[in-house]
């Protein structure tokens, strides 16, 4: 079964039929709407649930442009299994606008570039899907057209997307150039035999991608929009783009560099070890002093893509590398989306996303409360919850990798962060409340966010289960 | 080593966590035999302690590691394992953390009253997870127990607390979490510098290269200084024992801060006996500079739980003094000092929050005349502070003679800390005047004094005190083979 392309014709089928459906029943076609995406990703995410855990067996029909490994099966769990808990929440959340339908068919249209985003190994391809994945949230990030916020955030979302997509662009036709090709896997057999006067322009060309994934990798100083597009955008898009297409940017990095890297003479690692140490400072140093909890989530969000490219930095070295980074990113990818979907359910009913709204919170909004205390803790590192392992994992691959320093560095980070994630817990649980009424917690959102706790908690307890995954897509991957 | 047929050191990490996650819905609806499900549990945990403990005294095994499980395996190929065990440095503090825990329990009764479900499970998670610190041999499984237990007393300063209860919340966590990441960085460290791999401790032990002994001891003694606490780390402890409820102060003064001993104990005698052997006289500097700040800031505070949380420092200086003498008249008395420092700041801390109480102010200017107006308070108070300042009808006395007996033995210089039992008798013999041989005020309404059962809860304290005296084998016999054990791999490394 070649599960991307059957991924593929599913969900663009739903996502073509959504306006269709629109049309023919008017407003009581939302509701077939809202459960129709949920099924067709729902389907998805058991497909690629199977395949990763071996009951599915993976055939390429189209060896040169996408690769059937688990590697894409795990990033395509990861990003569809982030995209469901969006649209469940979005049940509530965008219920009554005016473009409900649309909205729907965007999230789908940005699941299927990132999903083709895991699996593509052509250059070309990997373009396609950004933009694939790009375009649709552009759009979703300003869905509020009313909201000047809204807009500001998706103006400059777009003018640097569009930005990044012509670096990305110019480094892959500099590639092509170079060696003719644009299968990653014929670039690497055609670099080793370059000619060493060319190599600049090889690193050049290196850099240039980099920078152009950079933005969706949110690394500094890529990352300037990811503040004001998390805050003006629908919060559950904001959990979308840091949980989801931030990880689709690192499939395809890791499958680009894990190519490119062990074929240099210079060690670009160092340079990344650098980046990765300015990200993860500057996001949470800045994260301290948020005052509102989407901007502290995009910081903290920041620093967090420091953390995953550790593993990237130390790929060449040491298999903890990519061990660390598959098993962060999911980790990371289940604790972002809680944290957001549970800041978007607060901004749904208080319609304020400032931290102040959440004082007392825990006696407003119990479940909430502790799903994004949870969240927050994970984020933070605090065993025995999964953040804490993947995290564990990285720092000891940078050990392992030669970077004893860049691991001191990002747990000195671990400590910083801590403060952060604390004084909005603090916040919940030992301030008074301004409001003593209830609110009531939509069924939707009850049942993402405790169904993203359990599995934030279940996963922290039993650790292996996700570790021994990542450990044998990692063997999978480098010995294909 | 003692086998068991059954897992008993699971049972005591497991049980109370599971208490505590039942309560929530066990105790819904109704809460009125709250306390009791606590206590039950505690005592069932205190039964098993006394179990373990008298097989490993009665069979002299303190020197090697009993009743392990494990190593059974969490992330197979990144060594992190379930693996625990208990010898002559975790029995004595087991079994502390037993009878601290009912103690608190039943203490808690008259003295909390609000979100009770919260509190009780919390206070079960907090039992099982330092039941975890004390016995785990894989280093990453200590760490992950070793955070587990700051959420619980995160919360309860923070919700139980003072007026400054969320600022104390805040600091205590930062401080804790921050010298735990230092820690970490050196199990990592350690993890990658022996072949095959391992955070077992009895896989490392003895083979970590002497650079990295010497790195690791910078990086624990920020971590387990911090939790001690060493001067200049302490800054944590008096905010959060003033803001902190009476019985939670009791667990953080009595377990918390054992846990900074027994980390010296356990990772710096015990891994890097080559470092701690070469530098021994920075940690004994350290310990004695400890000692002698504690002693004289605890001299002019007015607030008295201030006064006994700073008595805390000054005492923990004892630990990592007698711990780093090398002898094993200083290590067995640093355990030994660890076990009793617990009952007796136990017990004062207890007494501080029914003063509180009572007379609605813990400032000892204003308290006055207490042995007329709450006669059991105040005799309970004095004895509590005989305890303290290590009189000689406690075996707190015997524990800080065998630490300098210790220091005096390695260098007769260390005879300066002679000086320490006196200032301390200095404060608390002037806290007991002002506050107790005082006339009362009239001014002041009258007080009540303590309950049949709260004084009989707050004299069993004293019991293992006085009963440690007289037979001092109790906990010799344990922790004098764990010293022997101790002594030898540090004088190896001198050599």
């Amino acid at each position: 079964m070649n599960i991307p392309i059957i991924l593929l014709v599913l969900l663009s089928i739903t996502a073509l039929s959504i306006p269709i459906i629109h049309i023919l029943f008017g407003k009581k076609g939302i509701s077939y709407i809202r459960y129709l995406t949920a099924i067709s990703l729902s389907i998805s995410l058991l497909l690629l649930f199977g395949s990763l855990i071996g009951l599915i067996s993976q055939e390429s029909t189209l060896p040169h442009l996408l690769r059937t490994d688990l590697l894409g099966s795990f990033f395509g769990f990861i990003v569809i299994l982030v995209s469901l808990f969006v649209v469940i929440s979005s049940f509530d959340y965008v219920k009554d606008h005016s473009n409900e339908a649309i909205y729907y068919s965007l999230l789908l249209f940005t699941s299927i570039g990132m999903l083709l985003l895991s699996f593509a190994i052509d250059l070309l391809l990997i373009f396609v899907a950004w933009e694939l994945m790009s375009l649709p949230t552009f759009i979703l990030a300003g869905f509020n057209k009313q909201d000047k916020l809204s807009n500001e955030g998706a103006v400059k979302f777009f003018v640097l997307g569009a930005l990044s997509s012509g670096i990305l662009l110019y480094g892959i036709s500099l590639i092509f150039g170079l060696v003719g090709s644009t299968n990653l896997y014929v670039i690497a057999d055609n670099l080793a035999s370059l000619n060493s006067n060319l190599i600049p322009l090889v690193m050049f060309a290196t850099i240039a991608l980099l920078a152009g994934l950079g933005l969706k990798l949110s690394i500094v100083p890529f990352h300037m929009w990811i503040p004001d597009t998390y805050q003006g955008s629908p919060t559950p898009i904001s959990a979308l783009l840091s949980a989801a297409t931030k990880k689709a940017g690192f499939a395809a990095a890791i499958r680009i560099f894990a190519v490119i890297f062990p074929l240099f003479s210079f060690d670009l690692s160092f340079a990344l070890a650098i980046v990765a140490v300015i990200t993860m400072s500057l996001g949470n140093l800045a994260a301290l002093t948020q005052k509102s909890i989407t901007r502290l989530l995009a910081y903290s969000s920041i620093a967090q893509a420091g953390y995953l490219l550790i593993g990237l930095v130390v790929l060449p070295y040491s298999d903890l590398g990519l061990i660390g980074l598959l098993y962060h990113s999911l980790n990371h990818a289940i604790l972002q989306a809680t944290a957001f979907i549970a800041a978007a359910l607060v901004r749904l009913k208080t319609s304020s996303t400032d931290l102040t709204s959440y004082q007392g919170l825990s006696k407003i909004m119990p479940i909430t409360s502790f799903c994004l205390a949870i969240s927050l803790l994970g984020l933070a590192g605090i065993p025995p919850l999964n953040g804490f392992w993947s995290k564990l994992v990285l720092f000891g691959a940078a050990v392992d990798g030669g970077y004893a320093w860049l691991a001191f560095i990002g747990l000195i980070n671990s400590a910083i962060s801590v403060a952060y994630y604390l004084l909005v817990i603090k916040r919940m649980y030992m301030d008074e409340p301004k409001t003593v009424s209830n609110i009531i917690e939509p069924m939707s959102f009850k049942s993402v966010l405790l169904f993203a706790t359990i599995v934030i908690i279940i996963t922290g307890l039993f650790p292996n289960l996700i570790y021994d995954l990542s450990q044998e897509i990692t063997n999978s991957f480098f010995n294909q | 080593m003692i086998e068991l047929s059954f897992p008993i050191i699971s049972v005591l990490i497991a049980l109370p966590i599971l208490g505590a996650s039942l309560m929530p819905l066990i105790f819904k609806t109704s809460q009125k035999y709250i306390v009791i499900y606590a206590a039950i549990i505690s005592f069932i945990e205190l039964l098993l302690s006394f179990y373990a403990y008298r097989l490993i005294l009665v069979n002299g095994t303190g020197g090697s590691y009993n009743f392990i499980e494990g190593p059974i395996s969490i992330i197979r190929h990144f060594g992190i394992d379930y693996y625990v065990a208990m010898d002559g440095l975790s029995a004595p503090l087991v079994i502390i953390t037993s009878m601290l825990s009912l103690l608190v329990v039943i203490g808690s009764r008259d003295l909390i009253s609000d979100r009770k479900v919260l509190y009780y499970s919390l206070l079960l998670l907090f039992q099982g997870a330092i039941m975890g610190v004390f016995t785990s041999l894989n280093m990453i499984l200590f760490y992950v127990f070793w955070d587990v237990v700051l959420i619980p007393m995160f919360l309860f300063i923070g919700i139980w607390g003072g007026p400054r209860r969320k600022y104390a919340a805040i600091k205590f966590f930062l401080f804790t979490f921050v010298g735990s990441i230092f820690m970490l960085f050196a199990f990592i460290l350690i993890y990658f510098s022996v072949a095959p791999n391992s955070f077992n401790i009895t896989d490392v032990a003895g083979r970590i290269p002497l650079g990295l002994q010497i790195i690791s001891s910078v990086l624990f003694l920020i971590g387990f200084g911090v939790k001690l606490p060493i001067v200049p780390f302490h800054t944590w402890l008096p905010d959060a024992h003033v803001e902190a409820p009476a019985p939670i102060s009791v667990l953080l003064a009595g377990l918390l801060l054992k846990m900074g001993g027994y980390g010296f104990l356990r990772f710096n005698i015990g891994l890097l006996p080559e470092a701690s052997a070469q530098y021994a006289w920075v940690f004994i500097l350290i310990g004695v500079i400890t000692m002698f700040y504690g002693a004289f800031v605890a001299l002019v505070q007015t607030d008295i739980k201030k006064m006994i949380a700073l008595t805390s420092v000054n005492h923990m200086g004892f630990v990592i003094l007698g711990a780093f003498t090398g002898t094993v008249f200083g290590i067995s008395g640093a355990i030994f000092q660890m076990f009793t420092h617990a009952a007796a700041v136990g017990l004062m801390f207890m007494l501080s929050g029914y003063l509180h109480k009572v007379s609605g102010t813990r400032d000892i200017t204003v308290i006055k005349g207490l042995k007329f107006t709450s006669p059991r308070l105040a005799s309970l108070l004095v004895f509590g502070s005989m305890a303290a300042m290590a009189l000689p009808i406690f075996s707190s006395f015997l524990s800080e003679y065998m630490v300098i007996v210790g220091a005096i033995a390695v260098n007769p210089i260390y005879a300066v800390i002679v000086a320490i039992p006196v200032i301390t008798v200095a404060y608390f013999l002037w806290m007991l005047k002002r506050v107790v041989m005082s006339d009362p005020t009239t001014s002041r309404i009258r007080h009540h004094d303590l309950g049949n059962f709260s004084t009989l809860t707050l004299v069993l304290y004293l019991i293992p005190l006085v009963l440690t005296l007289v037979v001092p084998w109790l906990i010799l016999g344990v922790s004098n083979p764990i010293a022997e054990v101790y002594v030898n791999l540090i004088s190896s490394g001198v050599a």
